[in-house]
């Protein structure tokens, strides 16, 4: 059994489902008999570089428990992953209680989560404007039959 | 009683920390020239490498 810190930085585009991937990914490691003792969701950062043409990712922080041999079938399984842009396992000592420096700075932004939950609002606006096309094209047969007339 | 920052324990991921020893250009400053003990500057080094790979700290001012 070895302790390890994962880094694990993914597609900024998919941040809406970072969720559903943690989910995933949780699953994969307790497939593989590792244990989770720690996950910190720091959020999108900028990158000091571009990695892939991303200028932002999606940082998420791991601490584990688990086997040496087993760590190989994740990293195989994790390559093939496209939303994950970069990712690195550290054996470490111990594991640090503490939060990371990254989460800490990442809640003394806050404008950025502000303006992630305004996402679910666009998706009730995007409703509305359908009904309005229906009614439209409703309007639209109506001409049509003018037209033949 | 020295110019820098020094943690009990180096992270890659304390990045204001590890800034103190790269230059504008984003190189790491020798040890000659930070003074600290070879110890620290290896962990400082090790650190940093991490840190790069990571997008944390960059490799060079010269990216994009």
């Amino acid at each position: 059994m070895n302790k390890y810190e994962a880094v694990i930085i993914l597609n900024p585009n998919l941040s809406s489902k970072v969720d559903e991937f943690k989910k995933d990914f949780e699953k994969l490691l307790s497939d593989n008999s590792f244990k989770i003792i720690k996950t910190e969701d720091v959020g999108r950062r900028q990158l000091a570089y571009s990695i892939t043409n991303h200028n932002k990712g999606h940082y998420i922080l791991f601490n584990l428990e688990g086997d040496p041999a087993k760590l190989l079938e994740i990293e195989t399984k994790i390559k093939y992953n496209e939303s994950i842009i970069r990712h690195l396992f550290l054996v470490v000592k111990e594991h640090t209680i503490e939060d990371s420096s990254l989460l800490i700075e990442s809640r003394n932004k806050k404008p950025e989560i502000s303006s992630e939950n305004e996402a679910p609002k666009k998706e009730v606006k995007i409703e509305t404007p359908k009904k309005e096309v229906k009614e439209v094209k409703e309007e639209k047969s109506d001409d049509s039959k003018e037209g033949t007339e | 009683m020295s110019k820098y920052d020094l943690p009990k324990k180096f992270d890659h991921k304390d990045t204001d920390i590890l800034r103190q020893f790269i230059t504008e250009t984003g190189k790491i400053i020798p040890a000659r020239v930070t003074g600290i003990s070879a110890s620290n500057q290896r962990k400082v080094t090790k650190s940093i490498k991490i840190a790069r790979f990571l997008a944390l700290l960059p490799y060079t001012d010269m990216h994009k």
